[in-house]
Parts: structure tokens; sequence; C-alpha cells
């Protein structure tokens, strides 16, 4: 019902949303201002030391390579870098950030005026949008609460709390995009993109369970044709990407009911609730922050010199939407294989080994299994394509071996299921098993001569004019030659010998 | 003891080279101020903490390298005060504040480890206004320090407790820091040597900071040469503070003794006019230039008319920084909190109420309205433009001269009490210390003479160029030699 719905609400009236996705550097070494390590979980308060405890006197030293990482992203989406840049405080008191001020980033961030290009929908009603992206900036994590008793898992109310310190200080960036996303499923599918962007850097494993990524949404809603924006919500609190479409989706909807009964939007943040599938207001004073911001002036501002930008933007990787591309135009893989392969690291990495062992013209069927048997094993173990035991060059020779008429298609398969199981080379597997196929045409018109003496009245059927008949004859001499012959093979030769006596 | 002296009275050279003599033994050394401590602090109030076990386990490994013939540190069993605002393993790290009255220090600060591992002894924490802010040492809420030369009246402040503990020969040097000139305002009302490093010279790291764009740590001695051995110690890049700079450090000990010939002096004539510069301060201050001169130095005059609207940059920036560094005393994680509170905002206002005395809570409001939305242009933004103008207006001044000569203080030690109530004139004591924070610029407190009437010493405050100490050390022990002032205060003498 909520599909047809939001089908419904968005013919009257266009939603305008605005992300803002922040992002932990997890594959760091260190957080952002101390030499503490980087990691989820662990035993709580171990991974902490004076500086990220807020402990008096200690200093914040910059992780150059958070701001390395920082430059790369921008880069990555076309930001402007800038040549002059610092860090603020932001003043708050909250018992999860030590020194009760964030060190983040306010008219001055490292990236700005961006932008990524997301495809969005499937076949013949998809299309591209460009969002822009506003700013990327870098900050310090907070560290974690835990709210024993009370009603609600917050603060208020609760009979006591706990703290975690060791997110605290954890690099964070924070991307925030301009109200370019006009629906939810736009919304789902920029914060996809922007994941495979930054999986391809290798900045953060990007996950929304474990909260390394986290994204919340302004939305707003306004009549179809209207050119001001109507009053926002801020939606906060979803943890995948469905959460994030679905909790669009019902604040879209919500916003419509109100407008649509008389009502107004308030301004304010909603929490999404991914079980009674619904936000609700947070009825805190939470939001008339002054935060005080002022430059840091426990470090040097950055000067960025041109040489230095260019270095970074020579560690660019080849970003997804190159790679989907490239696959497209030089490999001839279909748009959505390409997108498929593209999109996953791992997954292109491998799929491109596989092509180099087994040649470019055959990057379709190598594109094929690892779509097909490969991302169906995966799925099934749940391994990682790294960790799985099948190798690209083993799927490489499995491609070969059926491309070259040695083994069957449906042979394949059964090698490829021995291979994942076993990790034997498939050649190997096809020698064991004598599944070698038989191609050689003398041998099999031996067969085919047999059959057809065999059956007179079906070939004279066939000959009558029931040309479907081909199917069962070539049944019949694979099954003389027990699955081994080629059946291509054995197609020509069938027909050649059938259309032959009949001239 | 050698001429008559007794070890407490010696200088932190003397010190070390009478134990690498073996005349005296670094226990005997570290038991001497000790026992001085016992028979004055009573009455001083120069220590929060003693640390006697830290100060005899440092003097063993002394006498052990002694011993075994091995080559000594450069302040090897020299006694040592820390101000209570730096972090020492082993001791509290009050920053004289009833929030942080019982806090054990979890880490040791830079600078102090670097003045250990020069052979130091680290005798006690010295007291301080609350968290630094004060000129007086009356705003610590441990009671106030007495100054050494009349027991009436304020060390001057905030490292009160440092300046009087070398004044009255406690220890030979100590560590304090400063902020608007609180090292060089007691420096000069106790009779000692006092230095403000160039901004990124000495490590901040362990210093609980008051405003950081402007603290720096450093020493006072009771010699030039004692506080130069001490920077010599403490200054240097460290990878744990991101504004200490990687500049290479003088050998200041060889810049002592290269006398003032040629050295370009100008003394800023329009800081001697300002209202509250007592007529004595003015005239030791124009003896002070006239002993240069006759020394050799090319002495001028110079204006420096921005730098009188230092003060009112300083009260924005200070509180602003301030009211941001102390948001972490907040009773969370360590430091005073109420039992009974009702709620995390409960905890917050009362625990902070409870831990901050009245100056801190002062600060912290100026600091947070100053930094609030609508206000912070006029005020932060504007004061952060003043200081810009401060920067260049030196820039230009020490285009013509190598040092800055100004008094130290408008006036001598005043009485306990005499401000503590009226804080715009305490804030008038920093008038001349305040621009050098400001600017980043390294400056050093030098006694000059004795007030003819009071009795009380007057300090000349010497600046010069970032990270040029050398030029400053070199005229203040100029002056220090020509002058030859005897600077052993009526309590000691007795
Ligand atoms: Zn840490």
């Amino acid at each position: 019902m909520a599909k047809d719905r939001l089908a419904e609400v968005l013919e009257r009236y266009e939603a305008v949303i605005g992300l803002e996705i922040h992002t932990e550097l997890t594959s760091l070494r260190s957080k952002m201002f101390c030499g503490c390590p980087v990691a989820f979980g662990g035993e709580p308060n171990t991974r902490v030391c004076p500086v990220c405890l807020g402990m008096p006197g200690a200093l914040p030293v910059p992780n150059e390579a958070a701001v390395e990482a920082t430059v790369l992203a921008g880069l990555a989406l076309e930001c402007e870098i800038a040549r002059f840049s610092q860090f603020h405080r932001k003043n708050y008191f909250y018992p999860d950030m030590p020194k009760n001020y964030q060190i983040s980033q306010y008219d001055l961030p490292f990236c700005k005026n961006g932008h990524l290009d997301v495809e969005v929908g499937e076949g013949a009603s998809a299309y591209v949008t460009r969002v822009g992206i506003t700013r990327i900036h870098l900050e310090e994590d907070t560290g974690k609460m835990i709210h024993v008793g009370g009603a609600e898992g917050r603060i208020a109310g609760a009979d006591y709390s706990l703290v975690d310190f060791n997110r605290a200080g954890t690099p964070l960036i924070e991307l925030v995009t301009e109200p370019d996303i006009r629906t939810p499923e736009e919304a789902r599918r920029f914060a996809q993109t922007l994941r495979t962007v930054f999986l391809a850097l290798g900045i953060s494993d990007c996950s929304m369970e474990e909260g390394s990524m986290r994204v919340d949404a302004n939305v707003s809603i306004r009549p179809r044709g209207a050119t001001e924006f109507g009053t926002k919500a801020e939606v906060k609190n979803m943890n995948s990407f469905k959460a994030l479409h679905d909790a669009l989706a019902y604040e879209i909807v919500r916003q419509a009911d109100l407008l649509d009964s008389g009502g107004r939007v308030v301004q304010e943040t909603r929490h999404w609730d991914a079980a009674a599938k619904r936000t609700s207001g947070l009825r805190s004073k939470e939001e008339a922050h002054d935060y005080r911001y002022f430059p840091e002036p426990d470090m040097v501002p950055f000067e960025f010199t041109d040489e230095w930008i260019a270095s970074v933007k020579a560690k660019l990787p080849e970003l997804p939407a190159a790679r989907r591309e490239r696959y497209a135009a030089e490999l001839g893989l279909p748009k959505q294989d390409a997108r498929l392969i593209a999109d996953d690291v791992a997954l292109s990495r491998f799929f491109e080994q596989a092509v180099s062992v087994a040649g470019a013209d055959r990057a379709k069927p190598v594109a094929n299994w690892v779509l097909g048997e490969l991302s169906a094993h995966l799925n099934a173990t749940g391994l990682a394509v790294e960790e799985c035991g099948i190798l690209p060059e083993m799927l490489a020779e499995l491609v070969v071996l059926i491309e070259d008429g040695t083994i069957s298609g449906k042979q394949g398969k059964d090698v490829f299921a021995e291979m994942a199981q076993t990790g034997e080379r498939p050649g190997a597997v096809v020698e064991r098993r004598g599944m070698r196929q038989v191609s050689d045409t003398d041998a099999i018109e031996a067969v085919a001569r047999r059959v057809l003496d065999a059956h007179p009245d079906e070939v004279a059927s066939y000959r009558g004019g029931k040309s479907g008949l081909i199917g069962w004859f070539v049944g019949q001499v694979m099954r003389e030659m027990r699955g081994q012959a080629n059946p291509a093979v054995v197609n020509d030769v069938l027909r050649a010998l059938l259309d032959q006596q009949d001239r | 003891m050698m001429s008559g002296r007794t070890i407490a009275d010696m200088t932190a050279v003397e010190v070390r080279d009478a134990i690498e003599r073996k005349e005296v033994s670094a226990r005997e050394v570290a038991e001497a101020a000790l026992a001085r401590v016992e028979e004055l602090d009573a009455h001083v109030h120069a220590f929060n903490q003693v640390c006697p076990d830290l100060a005899l386990q440092a003097a063993a490994r002394i006498d052990a390298m002694v011993a075994a013939g091995e080559a000594l540190p450069p302040l090897a069993g020299v006694p040592a005060g820390i101000k209570d605002n730096m972090n020492l393993v082993g001791t509290r790290t009050t920053c004289s504040s009833r929030i942080l009255q019982d806090y054990e220090s979890v880490y040791t600060c830079t600078a102090v480890q670097r003045l250990l591992d020069a052979g130091a002894l680290p005798v006690g924490k010295c007291n301080l206004d609350e968290f630094a802010f004060g000129s007086s040492t009356e705003n610590s809420a441990f009671g106030p320090t007495r100054n050494p030369w009349d027991l009436e009246r304020v060390p001057g402040g905030s490292s009160g407790g440092s300046a009087a503990a070398v004044a009255a020969r406690m220890v030979a040097v100590s560590l304090g820091s400063d902020t608007g000139g609180s090292i060089r305002q007691p420096g000069a009302l106790t009779g000692t040597v006092a230095v403000k490093p160039t901004y990124g010279r000495v490590s901040r790291y362990g210093l609980v900071a008051f405003a950081s764009s402007l603290d720096q740590i450093g020493p006072f001695a009771r010699t030039v040469e004692d506080a130069a051995l001490v920077l010599q110690a403490i200054a240097g890049k460290d990878p744990l503070d991101a504004t200490s700079v990687d500049e290479p450090v003088d050998d200041y000990r060889a810049a002592l003794d290269a006398g003032v010939e040629g050295l370009r002096v100008g003394l800023v004539t329009d800081m001697l006019d300002i209202e509250g510069c007592a007529a004595e301060v003015r005239e030791a201050v124009e003896g002070a230039a006239r002993t240069l001169a006759a020394l050799g130095a090319e002495v001028g005059e110079v204006a420096l008319p921005m730098s009188r609207h230092g003060l009112s940059a300083y009260y924005i920036i200070g509180p602003a920084e301030a009211s941001s560094n102390l948001a972490r005393f907040d009773g969370i994680r360590y430091g005073h909190r109420v039992k009974d509170a009702e709620d995390v905002l409960d905890l917050y206002m009362r625990s902070r109420a409870e831990g901050f005395g009245p100056e801190s809570i002062r600060r912290i409001m100026l600091g947070t309205y100053a930094l609030s939305a609508g206000y912070y242009e006029a005020y932060y933004g504007q004061a952060q433009k003043t200081r810009t103008l401060i920067i260049r207006e030196f820039a230009e001044a020490f285009e013509r001269f190598d040092v800055l000569l100004t008094p130290t203080s408008p006036t001598v030690a005043f009485k306990l009490g005499e401000k503590a109530s009226d804080p715009l004139a305490m804030y008038l004591s920093d008038v001349y210390t305040i621009p050098l924070n400001l600017a980043g610029l390294p400056g050093i407190s030098v006694p000059v003479g004795l007030c003819p009437s009071t009795g009380l010493p007057i300090g000349a405050q010497i600046a010069a160029r970032h990270f040029d100490e050398a030029a400053m050390f070199r005229a203040a022990a100029a002056l220090e030699r020509a002058l030859a002032l005897d600077m052993v205060p009526p309590l000691v003498r007795k």
C-alpha cells in the first residue's frame, strides 16, 4: 500500500531531499587526533588514551592520512579542494563527547562543490540524475552511550548511563548534498553509489549496520510546480539502505497527509523506527543549539599546495562509473552486467583477472559466470570472493573449456560445483571424470547414422516436415554418447545427414 | 658550604657544579630544598603539594651517576618547582581548583619530563590562580601565595607559587605558564628572572590549557643563566603538540657572554606613559635603558600604539578559548561530581558551579558570551583583527630594533585583597605582557631595581623576535651583570 500511496502523493507533490552522510574512515590505522587504533566493538574503553578521553592537558595532533583520505574523497566526487582550511571547535555538552566540544570543520571545509551522477531505475525507465555535493569535511566521532532503564533507550529517563569511548576520536567525514534528490529511490541509489565510490577508494568499510556509514536526510515537499521550499524535517536513525528508502517514503506521505488535511509541517528532527515503520518527533529541547564555533587553536591551519593536491589525485583508483563505461565499451558487457560487477571492487578485480587469462573476447561468458554461478556460490556460503577458494584463473580455465567445446555448458556447472567444493582445477576435474566432450565429426557421424538407421519412422516424419524432431534426434545421439558429445556438432551432423538424404 | 651560603641559596649552575665536583650529593640538595620548604612554606604557601619521594628518587639517580662516574645532565640535582597545572605522574594536578582537587596525573607533561630528563629534582607542585586566571595567586581554591618580599603582598600571578618558591630559595628553578603575563609579572613582583618563550618554542602537551593560542610554559630562576639553561632543556618540537615548532634551538648559554655592543634596543615610550605606571617603575626601566646604552647598545625610542588595545583583545580571546577548554571539567570522567544529581544536566551544572571558583566562572561566562551566535564577529572576530594589527606593529618595530624594552608590570607587588574586588584593575597588571602573548613573541622579565619607597623589586621586560630568545637573554644577562642587584628577599635574609 505504501508504494501506491507514495506514487499517488508524488504525482501531486514534489519531494525535496538532501542527505547528510557520516562515514568513519575505518581503513585508517589510528584515530583522528591520537595514536589509538580504529576498530569496531571490543571491550569498552580499551582503545583510549589521554587525548581521546579529553584528559586535562592532552592535545590533538591531526592524522595526516585522514586528511588525505578526505581530500581523496573530494577529488573522487569532483569537489574543489580548499587551498586554506582549518578545524573548528563545535561546542556543546554531551557525555559521549570527552572534551564537550567536537573538533570539526565549519566555514572552511577541505572539499566543496562536487557532484555524483546516480543511475536510478532499471531498463527502459532508467535515468541518470546528478546530485550536487555541497561539502565534505573531516571531524572526530563521539563515544557511544548505553542508557540503562527508562522507556526510550534515551538519556532522559534512564536509571543510569554508561559511556564507551572506544569510538571517540575515530576519523569521520561528513558529506552534505544539495537538495537535489526527488524520490526515496534516488536517495537510496545515491547512498549506494556513494558507498561504491568510498569502497573503491578504500577509505571505509561503509557498514550501515555497524554504523560506519550513517545517513541522515532532510526532506520537505511542495506542490508540483511550486518553486519555494516547504518546511523540512530531518530524519535520522536509518541503518540500512532499505530503511533510508522506507523512512523517506513514510515521511513524504506523512507530510502530504498533514498538508492535505490543512495542517503544516513542523521543522524538527524525526527518528525512524524500523520495527514500527514510522518516524516520530524527538520531543527534546536539543533543537536550538548555538555551537559557538571558533577556529581550533590547538592546531595550525592547513595550506594545501597544488603539488600536494596533484599527488593525492594521482592516487585516485579507477572509480565504479569509469569502470562501468570501460566494461560496456571495451568488453561489450550489457549495461546491467557492467554495473553489477563494476560497483563491487572485489568482484571487478576478480573479473578482470579472469578476463586477462581467458581473453577479452571471452569477457561476456566470464561475466555471466561471475554474476551467475560465482555470485550464487558467494551468496550461499556467505564468503567474500577473495576467500571463496575459486581463483580468477580457475574460472577463466572453466570458461575456456566451455567456449572451445571441450565440455558443454551443462557440464560446466558440474565442474564449477566440484571446483567450488574441492578447489581442484577445472581441467583436472574434466580429465578425472572423463568429461572431455567429443567434437570429432567422424565419431559423431558414425553414431548419428546408427540412430537414423534405427528410427526410420522418425526420419520419415522429419523429412515430411516435422523439423522439430531434430531435438529428439540430438537427444538420442547424446544418450548414445553418454552426454560427452558436443551438442552443437551433433546438431550440425544430424541436420547434414537428414537434409542430404532428402535431396 | 661555599662562601657561607646554604645549599638552598645556590643557583642551578652552582648546584650542578658542586654535585659534579662531589662537594655535595644530590640527596643533600633535595633534603636542603625540602627543609627550606618545611621552614618557609607555612608562611608563603608556594606549594599545593610537596613530593619528597619523587625528589629523593630523582636525587638517588643523580648520585648513582656521580658514583658511576657518568657525565651529568645539565640540570643534575637542581631542585625544581612545577606549576600545578602541569601533569606529573605521582602527583595531583589540581590547577588550584576544587574541581580537580583530587585529580591524580595519568601522564607527564612534555616540558616537565624534559626538565626531569635534564636531571632536575621535582620538589612539588606550585600554587596558582585557579586555572591560571589571575594576576595575584589570590584566586587559588587553596588559599593565596604570599610574596617572600612582604608577606602582606601578593607574588603576582598566575604563576605566583612558582615565582615565590624560587624567590624564597625553596627551589633553584621552577616552571610556570604564561598566557597574558603569568610568568613575567610574578617574576617582576618577586625579583626573579622569568621567561615566556616564543609561542611554539616549548610543548604545551600536559599543560592544562587556559587559552591554547596564547599559553606557553617557561622558567623562573634567580639568574639569567639558570633561566637560559632551563629553557634550553625544555625547548624544541614535540610530536604531541601540533603547535610546537620544529625550529632549531639556539645555544642560549653562549648568548649570555655576547654583550650588547651594537644590539639595537627599542625603549617603548608610549607604554611608559600609560596611566597607572608607577613613577618608580618608569624610572627603573629608563635606568635600565641608560645602562644598556652605556654598555654599547644602540638605544632608540619606539611607540606601539596598537599594543594598548591588547588588553581588550586578550579579554575576549583568552576567555573564549578558556570557556571551551574548561568544558571538559564536567564531572563525568574525572574531577568533582555532585553525589545526588537528578539528571545529566543537573550533574553538569551543579558539579561545575561547586567546582569552579568565581573568577573561573566569570571567564567562562565572558568567553561563552563572546563566542555566541550574533556576537562572534563583534567580539571574537574584532579581537582577532586587533591581534593581527598588533603582530604587524611588532614586526615593524623589529625591523628597527633587535629587542624591545618595557616595564613588566605597571606597579610593584600590591597588597593582598587590594585589587581582589576590582577585576578591571587586576586585569591592568598585564598591560605590558599581554601584547607579546597576542603576537606569540618571547619576553623575559629581569630585575632592574628595588622601589625606593617600598623596597620591592621592579622588573623590566625585554622582548625579542620570534625564536630569538638568544637576543633577549643577551640583553638580560648584560643588565644583570651591570646592575649586580642584591635580590635576596627579607624573609630569606632573616
Ligand atoms: Zn586515543
